[in-house]
């Protein structure tokens, strides 16, 4: 009789509000033109890409019909994605699509890609893109000359737009900017768990549930009526409002997790997070010439108690960290990096005796001895970083309280970002009329002499080789001139066919690891964990890192 | 008459141009850009950030010298295309035109809240002088004055909303305007901002009320035997409202930017203030000068209406 | 020119040392006023503190993580840090200690020696900061009123440019473009606040100059910048120390304001920015917020009541 209805699963009711702070909200909706991570975000609530992960790093396929196929050589990949996936209009999405979006589009000159970087690669010294072919009409390949093991990463998060829509606005940037469909998000289909409703700028972001959703066949999912992300003006009155039970969710700062725990109706997650903090030492000409000596590198992080950091600006809710690789990826290994800042290695008589090898002395002064420089006068370093955020200011001032702790001054100064990342990031050869870049090699300095800057950083846990941009003596981001022919080589190494076993990728990466922590070009210092509160009638939540990927499973009960 | 309102328009439209002309240059000549929110994203991901950073730059066409963004600018305003604000990704006018109801909505309801209690509270302390009445308001209305706007917004949501319960911690945009869930949202932003300005009027009026009740003319309306409600409320009243109506003009012009953009950030309603601070810090040059625009006309509109309901006020005063 | 300034701050000065009757008529006037009194007697304790206090109290810049999150002297809290191995709290109870009588704050910097240091800072931008904009307001001020016609015109139009222009907006802008500083902070609002006092002076410095001593002065021969400073200012004075006394909390609240909104000089420890910290922890570290707010609230409470009585004082026409 009535039991004829298919789907037993819950039923979809209710508003799912996601509440974030200003700062957060997505830039636009027409993905290929922006920048910032949100937006990214906002549109994959309507958009799956091919694949996600679950917590543990392993593939989840979304619009793949099955895991992405590479040729034994590393060069050739094939992407087979599902046959049910529709656009708005009833059309079958195919592979067209998805090589019209990367040969039309992102690789175009016309549109300027953000990320294009990502999709070239270097042949006989020129920059070219990888070539997309469609094999038929649910596969397509991509052909690279050179390998990179972990250009398969990139491509999971690839979405396509619609052809049929995009060639009415090709080669017209203002056009293509201003299209309703895509800052709408009207072509959506069944592609994503919701479709585009609202967007009211710095109030609210409004997705309504798809019955069409094509992962939603067999389990009704998603289970919400509405997915809304709630803007507030400050985090106050966000956590406010998370107490009194007018939002479902929303990030928790460390000093309010106790009450928040204590509460009832309310579940507080606590998962590990991409985000690190570093401490660049400028081992340019215009820092500190001990900078530039390991010795003096690895005292001054050995100063620095990674666990006092952890307790007391983060309540704890961090763990010292020794590479650019965090404890969450599956490349991390533990045993042969030089663990700095942590007992034993936190002794800061130890640090004194290693500036004293180096051939520094120490003045008494007080109650405290000051090292002096080599020109007999006290060492003082400036630690430039921007003002704005909590958790930076008092990491500079504690900072500043340990280096005091081995007899070394540290001056902090607070500059704007503009400022920090035009006069003590970028730098160029003086005297020439190079432009100033974030890396203009060896014999580059910046306009003002630094000696020390607080970064934070997001890995990828799944392709940390990505942080060549800091270490490589070609990347793009090492402004404090790091140069080891090793750190190089061993980059290069992963990039390419050697790095296609994935047991001597995770070899190397262990050895590049303990390379970078021994020499000590930065000191890493601890991967942040997130609060992240939900009402406790929210059922289906995985915590961990991605604990998103399965979000459109999240029910009320 | 109609020549003095017609030498007002002109100098209307010079003001205007001239602060808008002064946003635009501060903005676009100022050490920051547009680009600077991105670039660290860009370079943390290997990209080349000179070259997506002329990407953005001719994709929104600041890549050409000053003068002649200032003259295209101009030139598109005067049409009435306001341009597209890239930080919003959508049309200036769409902008500005979902979110003025809601700065709209507050600035009114609060100014008319300050008015009536304010100039209600300040008439009847005047006429009960010295009593508890009298007292008891002088010295809210200081405390009224001296908190801090913002302070005051955040306090009566941790109490009324988290604490008790009795409102939303947040504005929620769901409800129509012409709602009665709308107006019950609105009752905390309203007292918030509304506060600082009743309190002022409260004591303006209660001293210009003060003033007028001395005066000659009250003694011979009393002695001519008009009821004390008339005597108060006609005739003093009258005299005291001119230099009162210049106070509340001021009042609106300060509050539109000032108190009304904190009362949007603490209790998060999308209004104009918001608009225009975020654009503030993403460098959107195009909202900003066209909420200013906005801003200024309002207050010069609003200047130009009291001075000629100033001649309806005091026949005495005219222009030429 | 030296000789002349003497003379003038002589002039200004002189009416109530000269004629000490009138000097204590004022005063008595003003001493009936308890409020008055009692904002003053506050003023002046915050000067002595403000000047003379640092020398007494700890560094505030001086952080110690060690003692970070203290309460005050006979509060305790709990502390409780999270052990990410085990998943659980580590809480403790921590109690205020004499040496830091008002507590800690997150970086371990002494609230005693910030309030201190901020109510130095606090009164310097208050004092600075409307020192500007009525040195200004009134110079301009006078001047228009006396050279009148074109000048006056073209000044005016000037005064109508920068008065319609949203005042918080034009502060955010300035700062965000040219940075957080107290110095820029000073300076922005100095010189976009004189408008009010400009019209004010003016009006009164008009009214006052078709006067007969100023047709006198003139009839002996006394040049235009002499009948200005030797007469008018003089004589407008007790409008500028009523309306600098009201500006100053208006000034330090707009300080406030911007630290709030995250533009505030984040290395000074004025009160705003403490108050801003403090806004995140207001239930673990409550004493952080409410402390600061405190102060603002009873420093600018005084100034509006000592400015209230001046007025009053100053008024021929108040019944006092």
């Amino acid at each position: 009789m009535v039991l004829l209805l298919g789907c037993a699963g819950p039923q979809a009711e209710g508003n799912f509000i996601e509440g974030d702070v200003a700062g957060g909200e997505a830039e636009t909706l027409n993905w290929i033109l922006a920048a910032d991570a949100s937006s990214f975000g906002y549109v994959g609530y309507t958009l799956e890409s091919l694949a996600t992960y679950d917590n543990q790093f392993n593939i989840v396929p979304r619009c793949l019909a099955k895991d992405i196929e590479v040729s034994p050589d590393g060069l050739v990949y094939t992407i087979t994605i599902r046959n049910d996936l529709k656009w708005s209009d009833g059309s079958q999405v195919t592979s067209e699509d998805y090589v019209y979006t990367l040969k039309n589009l992102m690789f175009s000159s016309w549109l300027n890609y953000n990320y294009r970087d990502d999709w070239e690669e270097e042949v006989d010294g020129q920059k070219v893109f990888v070539t997309p072919k469609v094999v038929n009409d649910i596969a397509f390949m991509l052909t690279r000359q050179t390998v990179q093991p972990e250009f398969v990463y990139t491509l999971y998060d690839l979405t396509p737009y619609p052809k049929y829509i995009a060639t009415k606005y090709e080669g017209n940037v203002d056009a293509f900017t201003q299209a309703k469909e895509f800052n709408e998000l009207s072509y959506t289909g069944n592609l994503g768990p919701y479709k585009f409703k609202e967007w009211l700028k710095n109030d609210k972001f409004v997705v309504a549930r798809n019955p069409d959703f094509f992962l939603g066949k067999d389990t009704g999912a998603p289970f919400f009526q509405e997915y809304i992300i709630k803007m507030f003006g400050t985090s106050a009155v966000m956590q406010a409002a998370l107490e009194a039970g007018d939002i479902t969710y929303c990030g928790i700062e460390p000093q309010n997790v106790v009450k928040f725990k204590k509460i009832d109706r309310i579940n507080v997650y606590t998962v590990p997070t991409r985000g690190y903090n570093i401490i660049s030492y400028n081992q340019r000409a215009n820092g500190w010439e001990g900078l530039r000596k390991r010795e003096v590198r690895q005292a001054l992080s050995m100063a620095i108690d990674k666990d006092t950091i952890a307790k007391k600006i983060y309540l704890g809710f961090a763990e010292p960290a020794y590479s650019f690789i965090p404890s969450s990826s599956p490349w991390y290994s533990d045993e042969t990096v030089l663990k700095l800042g942590v007992a034993p290695l936190n002794n800061k008589q130890k640090a004194v005796e290693m500036l004293k090898a180096a051939g520094y002395e120490y003045k008494e002064n007080g109650e405290r001895d000051v090292l002096l420089d080599k020109n007999g006068k006290p060492v003082k370093l400036s630690l430039v970083t921007t003002p704005g955020s909590d958790v930076v200011e008092s990491m500079s001032l504690l900072i500043k309280q340990e280096l005091a702790g081995i007899g070394i001054e540290v001056e902090v100064k607070w500059v704007q970002w503009p400022t920090l990342l035009r006069q003590y990031m970028m730098n160029k050869v003086q005297g020439s009329d190079q432009e100033p870049r974030y890396n203009n090699g060896p014999q580059a300095v910046s306009e003002e002499p630094w000696d020390i800057t607080l970064m934070g950083h997001n890995t990828d846990p799944l392709a940390p080789s990505g942080s060549r941009v800091f270490f490589a003596s070609d990347g793009g981001l090492n402004s404090f001139g790091f140069f080891n022919d090793n750190v190089d080589a061993l980059f290069k190494k992963i990039r390419s066919k050697n790095g296609l076993d994935k047991g001597d990728r995770k070899k190397m990466y262990s050895e590049l690891a303990r390379l970078i922590s021994e020499e000590q070009p930065v000191d890493f210092i601890v991967y942040t964990r997130a609060n992240r509160g939900f009402q406790n009638n929210v059922k289906g939540i995985e915590p961990g890192i991605n604990m998103g990927y399965n979000y459109h499973m999240w029910r009320f009960e | 008459m109609r020549s003095y309102i017609i030498k007002r328009l002109i100098y209307s439209v010079i003001i205007a141009w001239a602060i808008l002309t002064i946003t635009f240059i501060l903005l676009r000549v100022g050490p920051t850009s547009p680009v600077d929110r991105y670039i660290l994203n860009i370079a943390a991901k290997g990209q080349d950030v000179e070259s997506v950073k002329q990407a953005i730059e001719a994709r929104y066409g600041l890549d050409k010298p000053i003068i002649e963004q200032y003259f295209i600018y101009m030139g598109n305003l005067l049409q009435g295309k306001w341009g597209w604000s890239f930080s919003a990704s959508m049309p200036v006018m769409e902008l500005i035109g979902s979110h003025w109801i809601y700065s709209f909505q507050l600035i009114l309801l609060a100014t008319i809240f300050a008015i009536v209690l304010g100039v209600g509270t300040g008439m009847l302390s005047a006429v009960k002088r010295n009593t508890k009445f009298d007292y008891a308001a002088s010295f809210l209305s200081f405390i009224g004055i001296s908190i801090p706007g913002f302070w005051l917004g955040l306090m009566l949501i941790l109490v009324f909303a988290v604490y008790l319960g009795v409102f939303k911690t947040y504005y929620d945009t769901r409800f129509p305007i012409w709602s009665l869930e709308n107006l019950k949202q609105l009752i905390l932003p309203v007292i918030t901002l509304g506060t600082g300005e009743l309190a002022g009027y409260v004591r303006y009026t209660r001293s210009a009320m003060l003033d007028n009740l001395r005066k000659e003319f009250v003694t011979t309306a009393r002695a001519k035997g008009l009821p004390e409600r008339i005597v108060i409320g006609k005739h003093v009243f009258r005299n005291a409202i001119l230099p009162l109506v210049t106070i509340i003009m001021f009042d609106l012009g300060s509050i539109v930017f000032g108190g009304a953009y904190l009362t949007e950030i603490v209790f998060g309603i999308p209004g104009l203030g918001q608009v225009s601070f975020n654009a503030i810090f993403a460098n959107d040059y195009a909202v900003v000068v066209a909420v200013t625009l906005i801003g200024t006309f309002l207050v010069l509109f609003i200047n130009l209406a009291t001075d000629v309901f100033y001649t309806y006020l005091d026949p005495r005063i005219r222009y030429e | 020119m030296n000789k002349g300034l003497a003379l003038f701050l002589k002039k200004i000065t002189g009416p109530f040392y000269i004629n000490r009757r009138l000097a204590k008529y004022y005063l008595d006037r003003l001493k009936k006023n308890k409020l008055s009194l009692a904002g003053l007697g506050f003023i002046v304790l915050l000067a002595l503190v403000g000047i003379f206090g640092p020398l007494f109290v700890k560094d505030p810049q001086k952080s110690d993580f060690n003692i970070n999150n203290l309460p005050p002297l006979g509060f305790s809290i709990q502390e409780s840090v999270y052990d990410i191995k085990t998943d659980t709290f580590t809480t403790k109870v921590i109690a205020g200690r004499p040496d830091h009588p008002l507590g800690t704050d997150s970086k371990g910097r002494d609230m005693l020696a910030m309030l201190v240091s901020g109510a130095r800072i606090s009164l310097f931008v208050g004092l600075l900061a409307t020192g500007i904009a009525i040195f200004l307001g009134t110079f301009i001020g006078v001047l228009s009123a006396y050279l009148g016609g074109w000048a006056d015109n073209v000044m005016m139009r000037f005064t109508d440019v920068m008065m319609t222009f949203p005042f918080f907006l034009l502060l955010v802008l300035i700062v965000f473009i040219f940075g957080p500083s107290l110095a820029i902070i000073v300076l922005v609002i100095g010189l976009t606040g004189w408008t009010g006092a400009a019209r004010l002076i003016r009006s009164e410095a008009l009214s006052l100059r078709t006067r007969d001593f100023v047709t006198a002065s003139k009839a002996l021969g006394a040049s235009d910048a002499r009948v200005m400073f030797m007469h008018l200012i003089p004589n407008v004075i007790s409008l500028v120390i009523v309306m600098a006394t009201l500006s100053i909390p208006g000034v330090i609240m707009a300080e406030a304001a911007l630290s709030f909104i995250g533009l505030g000089d984040p290395m000074s420890t004025s009160w705003g920015t403490i108050l801003n910290a403090g806004q995140h922890s207001l239930d673990t570290a409550w004493w952080v917020a409410v402390e600061p707010g405190i102060m603002l609230f009873f420093t600018v409470l005084a100034f509006n009541f000592f400015g209230d009585g001046l007025r009053d004082a100053f008024d021929p026409k108040a019944d006092i």
